[in-house]
């Protein structure tokens, strides 16, 4: 089985006030195709730490983050935003849509800026937002979405340009519990059937279920209960 | 581009608001310049209109052509240096007239010179003078309005010299009042009339207020070696030091200058006030994986389009008032000073899109993550 995310003896740690603070501390993390990961912790517990670091958005202090088996360690502002652009998909809280941009246009966006043809990407953007249900809002611009369904285009957006992994951060925490089982629920299908590696950082223990793993982030490092 | 347009497109008032006021701006920056390139114009029409490169004056004269004096000896040497076909005498003076049988006075510029020179200008109604007959004069057009016609005999206050209009030139004025152009009998008769002064009866003929020269620069250093009592003067020179002209250019020069930096400094708060407006934005599509490079140019290009679009529209503002203001009101917009200018605005423009872009590249990607709005 391939592990799209390694994340290996990651440790990240900064000055605060002469004191040195450790975040994370010498963290271990393999996630598998297929496989949706949740990791729960209590706030200031270094989850948005660690999503920036398996992110590309972060170089830890030490230790190896390895994408789709490439290493983010000692690479070029451009260079990271590339990767981020085609090995990522990035799902953040609640509106993160660009809201001038209607919801098959957020899709071409990603497409656009990764290089594809403009007849696959159309072609793939239908393809995934019939898959999500979205079809019909295909026109619409963010403000006219419901919670869920603005989600669900994050999702399809993520997607788009066929990343090896899937990051989200707290996808549930403006939604009532069914919408936010169905968000996750449609995480766990997509990298099921496409075989992604997807982290889920969650507050929200009514969506565990729908996870293949839960951790939980503890003095820097993620354990299994 | 794509993010650029699609903004514009979705916040249509927003940005409406700020092209009309970019439009204003720059319709007042066209109509000054304009107003100023033909106030420029009016003042020194007579002197811009001659086909000379260099004006020979005298040493001490500031430039001036009414301070100037020059002899016939000057004249020789500044033909054989220059070539006689390259060098032409010019007489400048400002008096007052009337036209015979009326009481009303008017200001104009006599303007002297050889009556088959090549300083003389067309004639666009009756006839040109000539050698054969002294006493007649050329007058501006714009005199016409005051009454005087062909035919017209009008006496100068100061000389009482007497000469008849034997025909009308256009766009030809010196200071702002219109120009009368003499013969070099008629100009000598003037100068014997007025008291003479000491220089020209030294000189014993003829003094003039400067010799119009054709030379390139060459020629110019030649003739400025072959003369050394006397200064070559450049045309543009020679145009800035007529009387008001520097004052006049100068005031208006400062306010299409302030115009600019208004422009500029207006697109330049618009777009920081809405970049910081929109950091969360930037940084989730810096996270997503779009380069600081793309969004950059996305601001830049922006800008670009809002002074563009506001420039063409003021242009053709520009064109339809000029179509309709009065003959009296001299306005001038040629086609490279009009490019100029927009270039110019839109450069200003994009040195307002700096600060955004600066910001743009300072919002870091991490700005995205443990957010709850966007």
């Amino acid at each position: 089985m391939r592990h799209r995310l390694i994340l290996r003896n990651v440790t990240h740690a900064f000055e605060d006030g002469g004191q040195r603070r450790m975040i994370l501390d010498a963290l271990n993390l393999q996630v598998a195709e297929g496989e949706l990961v949740a990791v729960m912790g209590p706030s200031g517990s270094g989850k948005s730490t660690f999503l920036s670091i398996a992110g590309a958005l972060l170089e830890p202090t030490s230790g190896e983050v390895l994408l789709d088996g490439e290493a983010i360690a000692g690479q070029y502002k451009q260079a990271l935003s590339d990767m981020r652009l085609r090995k990522l998909g990035f799902i953040f809280q609640s509106a993160n849509l660009i809201p001038y941009l209607k919801v098959r246009e957020q899709l071409m966006l990603v497409a656009k800026l990764g290089g594809m043809d403009k007849t696959n990407a159309t072609e793939r953007a239908r393809e995934l937002l019939r898959e999500l249900g979205l079809d019909h809002r295909r026109n619409a611009y963010p403000d006219k979405l419901s919670g869920g369904e603005r989600q669900r285009v994050a999702i399809a957006r993520a997607l788009m340009n066929d990343p090896a992994v899937l990051l989200a951060d707290e996808p549930t925490a403006s939604l009532d519990a069914s919408r936010g089982m169905d968000v996750v629920r449609m995480l766990a299908e997509e990298a099921k059937e496409r075989g992604k590696s997807a982290v889920l950082v969650t507050h929200d223990e009514r969506v565990l279920p729908l996870c293949d793993r839960v951790l939980y982030l503890e003095n820097g490092c993620l354990l299994e209960k | 581009m794509y993010l650029a347009i699609r903004e514009m497109r979705f916040a249509k008032v927003r940005y409406s608001l700020i092209a009309a006021i970019i439009l204003l701006v720059a319709f007042l920056v066209l109509f000054v310049t304009g107003l100023a390139r033909g106030l420029a114009y009016d003042n020194a029409a007579s002197i811009q209109n001659m086909d000379a490169t260099h004006f020979i004056m005298e040493k001490g004269s500031n430039h001036r052509f009414t301070r100037s004096e020059v002899g016939e000896s000057l004249l020789y040497r500044a033909s054989a240096s220059a070539g006689e076909e390259n060098v032409e005498p010019l007489g400048v003076k400002m008096t007052t007239v009337t036209a015979d049988g009326t009481a009303q006075k008017l200001d104009v510029t006599l303007l002297g010179m050889r009556a088959n020179s090549w300083l003389m200008p067309a004639v666009t109604e009756g006839k040109a003078i000539s050698p054969q007959a002294p006493g007649e004069v050329l007058v501006d057009r714009k005199l016409k309005d005051t009454g005087i016609g062909l035919g017209t005999v009008i006496v100068d206050q100061a000389s009482g010299l007497k000469w008849t209009v034997a025909g009308f030139v256009s766009q030809e004025s010196f200071s702002h009042s219109p120009a009368v152009f003499l013969g070099e009998d008629q100009w000598a008769q003037l100068q014997r009339k007025s008291a003479a002064g000491p220089k020209a009866e030294a000189a014993g003929g003829t003094t003039y207020s400067a010799i119009a020269v054709k030379a390139n620069k060459t020629l110019a250093n030649k003739l400025a070696a072959a003369l050394p009592a006397a200064e070559i003067v450049t045309k543009s020179d020679a145009v800035s030091a007529i009387p008001g002209y520097k004052e006049e250019q100068g005031s208006l020069w400062m306010m299409i200058v302030f115009l600019f930096v208004i422009a500029s400094f207006v697109l330049a708060v618009f777009f920081y006030v809405v970049t910081i407006q929109k950091t969360s934005q930037f940084g989730i599509l810096k996270a997503i994986g779009t380069r600081t490079a793309y969004l950059a140019r996305s601001v830049a290009l922006q800008v670009l389009l809002l002074s563009t679009a506001s420039l063409i529209v003021s242009v053709l503002l520009v064109r339809a008032m000029e179509a309709v203001l009065p003959d009296g009101m001299p306005f001038q917009l040629q086609l490279s000073t009009l490019a100029l200018t927009c270039a110019a605005f839109i450069l200003m423009s994009l040195a307002g899109s700096l600060l955004s872009v600066w910001k743009v590249t300072r919002i870091d990607a991490l700005d995205a993550i443990g957010r709850a709005a966007a």
